[in-house]
């Protein structure tokens, strides 16, 4: 059961490389911190342990519904629905992000495969697209990548999971930046070319 | 209550390594208060905003203070995240479009750099089975039990997460967007703490390295990472148009020669503290001074400043001086770490690399010095706009200037010992 939920985790971030609607994109990362929740619930004894109720919490509420609808909230805002040209074709994207997955899951154990197969897979996400939204939609894909894998200490180290939660901190901001809607306001084209006027050059600069 | 200071005890220590980057952070944010103090009113602020300002700034020092006092990598990890949130208010405090794009690049890069380093933290987890703690006491005590395949992965990941912090190359690509937009203070305090702080973790992780007999694989990273971060330097160095985005490109160089000391190992474990010191001292005076002349002229751009030294003769000066300390003329303690790891490079038979370093080096002074001569000698621009600098707008540079020539030039014994320790604590 484990297995299948992990795959399908694994699957959701091809799906995610060859969306183009930003809608959708927040649905599936809301599916991801669904299936993390599932994870969680099926490889934990069921109790009433405050590291358990902590990583509930975690997914079910943070991952789940706060992060995606404050994303949605700001999607609505400011009018923009379609990762309209990423550097890379969507095809070719899904190619290389599968890639990533099977040579992840081929090389090793199958969890520590499809963790590290997403921080990479989010990692090439952010770098292929050019809004800014959709870099924080990697960013929140990369945190969960992150999130799947620090599971597999929390047995051990319980404390890492909580900790590694603390980088939702900056997902946060990053919302909070958008809603307060000054990057819009000042770039008027929220893509990431708008943030190019800081840059070495002999000319005007 | 005894427990809670016991926990404390047991997490935030002073050890031999990091009361040197304590000593530093000490001098250089009392330096930068007193400079603080006069600089806040150029800004022309409301009484609101000046609160912000303060609180923000005591924040991200409290932040790098818990990185240098932390004994534990996860506490670590934490402050260094700390430091990022606290100081990207700061970077976008001028609230212009330009601070708004640095800010923003600052904190997503970083937070990446991050994600990665706690990757990294899993990974050594993962390959510490047994350990099951994160203190460096017990990880170095636990050495040889660490799987060294998790470790060598782990220490990757490390790498990049932290040096996205410290600034190495290929993955310092926020650092030159953050010093030159954020107010010069905070960019002082950014380039003459947060890198060491972070630079900090590094060595401590680097210790844990060496005890598990995987020198060779760090230090050739190490190595490769500090040679791209001179390298980085030299070709944006030689055509710039931006005298604060310069100051940020020379600290790249700097922390890439740390790095370079820390990977050769021996003697170059004293060079990298030598450098981290006397980088810390003289690149805060210089950013410092560089607040000055964007207070004289309102402008970041070289192409519009000349003759600082007709306009305000005591900025020029510390302008070419704080040259002479940064490109490492004696007497500044720079021309030490880099003449001794010259000297290292060619006992060791490494003729290319210390031939081609030293081009790398000739390369960067030329690309400063051509600037600092054009910008500090000559007839200063037509304007009608006369600014008077306070005097506590020089006190500091001059202090952390006359302290790093001291050091050049006769190191005390109880420095000497610090130091001494500090690179014992290293190995």
């Amino acid at each position: 059961m484990i297995s299948t939920l992990i795959l399908l985790f694994g699957l959701i971030n091809l799906v995610m490389s060859i969306t183009g609607r930003i809608k959708g994109l927040i649905t599936l990362l809301s599916i991801q911190g669904f299936i993390l929740f599932l994870i969680i619930i099926f490889s934990h004894d069921i109790s009433l342990d405050l590291n358990f109720l902590f990583l509930i919490f975690e997914t079910l509420v943070i991952k789940t519904i706060v992060i995606p609808s404050l994303l949605k909230i700001i999607l609505f805002e400011n009018n923009i629905f379609r990762e309209t040209e990423p550097y890379i074709p969507n095809f070719y994207s899904l190619v290389i992000s599968s890639i990533m997955l099977f040579t992840g899951i081929i090389l090793m154990p199958f969890y520590l495969g499809v963790s590290i197969s997403t921080i990479l897979i989010s990692l090439f996400f952010i770098t292929t697209k050019k809004k800014l939204l959709t870099n924080v939609i990697g960013f929140a894909m990369l945190e969960n990548g992150i999130f799947l894998f620090s599971l597999s200490v929390a047995e051990e180290m319980p404390v890492i999971v909580n900790m590694g939660i603390l980088l939702d901190v900056f997902i946060a901001i990053f919302i909070l930046g958008l809603l307060v809607k000054k990057i819009n306001t000042v770039f008027n084209d929220s893509n990431t070319c708008a943030l190019c006027n800081l840059k070495d050059c002999g000319c005007d600069d | 209550m005894t427990d809670a200071m016991s926990i404390i005890q047991d997490y935030f220590v002073i050890d031999s390594v990091n009361i040197l980057f304590l000593l530093i952070l000490a001098v250089i944010f009392t330096g930068v208060t007193i400079y603080n103090s006069s600089f806040i009113k150029t800004l022309d602020l409301n009484n609101n905003d000046r609160i912000k300002y303060s609180i923000a700034t005591v924040l991200f020092v409290l932040s790098m203070l818990g990185t240098i006092l932390s004994n534990h990598l996860g506490l670590s990890w934490v402050f260094i995240e700390a430091t990022t949130l606290a100081s990207a208010y700061l970077i976008y405090f001028q609230k212009t479009k330009n601070s708004l794009e640095a800010a923003w690049k600052y904190v997503f890069i970083c937070s990446i750099g991050i994600s990665l380093a706690f990757v990294g933290i899993i990974l050594l987890l993962t390959g510490a089975e047994g350990i099951n703690s994160l203190f460096y006491n017990d990880l170095y005590s636990h050495a040889d039990m660490i799987d060294p395949f998790w470790l060598k992965l782990s220490f990757v990941f490390i790498l990049t997460g932290f040096g996205t912090k410290i600034g190495l190359a290929p993955v310092h690509t926020w650092l030159p967007d953050a010093h030159s937009e954020a107010p010069s203070p905070i960019s002082a305090l950014l380039s003459a703490i947060l890198l060491n702080s972070a630079f900090l973790v590094l060595l401590r992780y680097h210790k844990l390295m060496n005890l598990s007999g995987l020198s060779d694989f760090a230090n050739t990273l190490l190595l490769v990472m500090g040679i791209l971060s001179v390298f980085v330097t030299a070709v944006f160095v030689f055509n710039i148009n931006n005298y604060k985005r310069m100051l940020a490109y020379s600290s790249i160089e700097n922390m890439g020669i740390a790095a370079i000391g820390l990977a050769i190992g021996g003697i170059g474990t004293y060079v990298a503290m030598f450098q981290l010191f006397g980088h810390s001292l003289i690149k805060a005076a210089f950013f410092l001074t560089a607040g000055n002349v964007l207070n004289l002229y309102g402008t970041k751009k070289i192409s519009k400043i000349s003759g600082i030294i007709k306009k305000d003769k005591l900025t020029g000066w510390l302008w070419v001086l704080c040259f002479v300390g940064i490109s490492g003329l004696p007497p500044s303690p720079l021309f030490f770490s880099k003449f001794l790891l010259l000297k290292e490079l060619f006992a060791r038979d490494q003729i290319i690399f210390a031939i081609v370093f030293l081009v790398l080096l000739v390369i960067i002074l030329y690309g400063i010095g051509k600037v600092v001569i054009k910008m500090s000698f000559g007839e200063p621009p037509e304007s009608d706009i006369e600014v008077k600098i306070h005097k506590t707008m020089y006190v500091p540079q001059l202090v952390f200037l006359i302290v790093a020539a001291t050091v050049g030039i006769y190191i005390p014994d109880f420095f000497l010992n610090l130091l001494n320790n500090a690179v014992i604590g290293c190995r």
